[in-house]
């Protein structure tokens, strides 16, 4: 049979396919050896770094809710220091494209990671954690503001020139299309979204919450849903391509992600438990193409 | 190198009220082990339980591999009451450490509830290889009927059992009664190994432990990727720097106890 091919540009980049390991779910790529043939992958997108290492949240991080997962990781991670002098060529090494994550924390730790950044070998594009529910400062607060976004996106572009920037928006606002806009606006190349949704639960026998921090980030296909919400709304908004993430488990989960106006797809919590899912939709994409956009569909415009 | 196999029950059996043993054929492929690793098991092809459920190994003979499985929730109870036949996909074996071999020193097992698991591969593996010296067990359930002392019998030169509620052998837990061992110098001066609570852990660690040459424990955590990536399973550990996070998954599951960090460890 005729394989097709799956290259999908974003940006100045061309990957070879359009299924990508989320940040996070993915860490550092290569503790999937084994598990995942990293090199069919189309991209991996690190664990979000920070300009410091960070130790992360305290006490318990996981909790398996119906349907999905809640973490509270804390961004936990190495510093640009150690990730860029020794994760990112070891994947280079390897064969495996690195999509490097990087944290939007207060203004200056941020333009240090992007001049950490800037002249990395084997690094041509990156996605803005503009979203992560799970730190203090920083993240969430520049992805609700769509000023304070459109700068931290635009600093990017002037810092990092050439470089392909994605920004990664969280689904815990009012209008996530007018924040994908302002990023576009402020020259992004692409949108990932979601990040995951806030959440909590409750210990019962203890009688008090399951995370130290309370309130957590869902992931799964309980936000599947959502994702796609947010995915079809944002792609009918902007004309940059949009990566589309939130609890993919299945082949027809992807195609309906691009059926939704995704230009590419990530898969985070579902390779927890089914590490050989991203090669099952690339296999399936070779064999069927890519699935063509819905178009402005009436029934769905009149949804709600 | 750790992969994904699909398993097949070929035997289970019910232990206690709670615990079973469940016996997979050996996956074609599946490489050689060491005491302290673990498999993941994707439980059904659904979403629900969503993560794969994580067990040490048990045993691993040339054509099977032994779990032994406690009912605590959705996912221990499918494992569990699965029929003969019924297939499973294995990511494994997982665990970046395991328990270092006693070099035919004396050794002390200590377990806790299906800390029972990984205590009893250990004395089997050495014994087999014959880099065992003399082997004790201490361990420790609730009652009398969640003892497991018919799995354990054969592989150790002495059982010490204690039960909460005093119906069998020691009344207390399995750290009191390696205490008193300690104290009436039955026991100490070789090797000590454990898996159980952390609360048991840390308790051996703060005194019994003392009278050995070494301890080392495998703990547990909820955990998710199991391969060390998402960093959901961390513990600190203490090195010259400072304290660092190491995962259960990856770094672990087999840490030197007396380099945890107790104090900072919460699960
Ligand atoms: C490295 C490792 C080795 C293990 N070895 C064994 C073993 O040999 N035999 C055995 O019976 N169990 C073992 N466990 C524990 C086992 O993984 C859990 O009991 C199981 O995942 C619970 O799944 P469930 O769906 O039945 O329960 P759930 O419905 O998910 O949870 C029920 C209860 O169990 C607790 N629980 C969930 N996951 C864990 C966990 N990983 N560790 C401890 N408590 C948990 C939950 O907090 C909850 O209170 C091991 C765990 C780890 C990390
Ligand atoms: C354990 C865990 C850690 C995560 N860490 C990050 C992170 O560091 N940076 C980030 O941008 N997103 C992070 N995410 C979010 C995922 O990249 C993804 O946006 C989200 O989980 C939804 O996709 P999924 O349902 O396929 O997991 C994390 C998710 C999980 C489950
Ligand atoms: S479970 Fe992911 S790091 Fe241990």
């Amino acid at each position: 049979m005729n394989r097709r091919s799956l290259e999908t540009e974003i940006g100045e980049v061309t990957l070879r396919n359009p299924v990508l390991l989320a940040s996070g779910p993915a860490g550092y790529g290569l503790e999937y050896e084994g598990l995942v043939d990293l090199e069919r992958i189309g991209g991996v997108v690190t664990k979000t770094i920070s300009f410091e290492s960070r130790e992360g949240n305290p006490g318990k991080r996981l909790h398996e809710t119906g349907g999905g997962l809640l973490n509270s990781i804390g961004l936990e991670n190495v510093g640009a220091e150690v990730f860029f002098s020794e994760k990112i060529p070891a994947l280079v090494d390897a064969g495996i494209k690195p999509v490097v994550s990087l944290a939007a924390e207060d203004w200056e730790n941020y333009r240090m990671l992007l001049d950490a950044t800037a002249g990395t070998d084997g690094v041509d594009i990156i996605e803005l954690n503009l979203s992560c529910p799970n730190v203090e400062r920083g993240g969430m607060a520049v992805g609700t503001n769509p000023e304070l976004l459109a700068k931290y996106v635009r600093h990017a572009k002037d810092t990092l020139p050439g470089m392909t920037v994605l920004a990664k928006l969280t689904p815990n606002v009012g209008d996530i299309a007018a924040l994908a806009l302002a990023a576009e606006e402020a020259g992004a190349d692409g949108i990932t979204a979601i990040n995951t949704v806030i959440g909590m639960d409750i210990d019962l026998a203890a009688g008090r919450p399951v995370f130290k921090r309370i309130r957590a980030g869902l992931s799964g296909p309980a936000i599947m849903p959502i994702a796609l919400d947010a995915v079809w709304r944002i792609s009918r908004t902007v004309d940059i391509p949009v990566v589309g993430v939130g609890g993919i488990t299945s082949v027809e989960d992807a195609m309906k992600f691009f059926m939704a106006g995704a230009a590419a797809i990530q898969v985070g919590t579902a390779v927890f438990y089914d590490p050989v899912l991203p090669e099952k939709i690339i296999e399936a994409l070779e064999e069927t193409g890519m699935p063509g956009p819905l178009g402005d569909c009436n029934r769905m415009k009149g949804a709600g | 190198m750790k992969s994904l196999f699909t398993g097949r029950i070929i035997r289970t059996q019910r232990l206690s009220p709670s615990s079973h043993l469940v016996v997979f054929e050996r996956p074609r492929g599946f490489p050689e082990v060491a005491p302290g690793q673990f498999v993941a098991l994707r439980i059904t092809s659904t979403i629900t339980p969503l993560l794969r459920r994580p067990f040490s190994i048990m045993d691993l003979t040339g054509t099977e591999l032994h779990l032994l499985v406690k009912v605590v929730g959705k996912g221990s109870d499918i494992l569990a009451h699965s029929p003969c036949g019924a297939e499973m996909d294995i990511a494994g074996p997982l665990g970046g450490t395991a328990f270092p071999s006693p070099g035919k020193k004396d050794a002390v097992f200590v377990a806790g509830g299906t800390g029972l698991a990984p205590m009893i591969f250990a004395a089997r593996t050495w014994k087999r290889d014959r880099s065992l010296g003399r082997a004790a067990l201490v361990y420790g359930a609730g009652c009398e009927e969640e003892l497991l002392v018919s799995l354990c019998e054969e592989d150790f030169a002495a059982v010490h059992l204690a039960t909460i509620d005093g119906s069998c052998g020691f009344e207390g837990d399995a750290v009191a009664l390696l205490e008193k061992l300690v104290e009436e110098g039955k026991a100490g001066g070789g090797m000590l190994y454990s898996c159980g609570p952390a609360g048991m852990v840390r308790a051996m660690e703060r005194k019994a432990a003392a009278g050995f040459a070494r301890h080392l424990t495998s703990l547990e955590s909820v955990m998710a990727c199991g391969v060390g990536a998402c960093r959901g399973c961390t513990v600190p550990v203490k090195t010259d720097g400072g304290t660092v996070l190491r995962t259960i998954c990856g770094d672990g599951t087999v840490f030197d106890a007396s380099e945890i960090d107790w104090e900072r460890w919460e699960e």
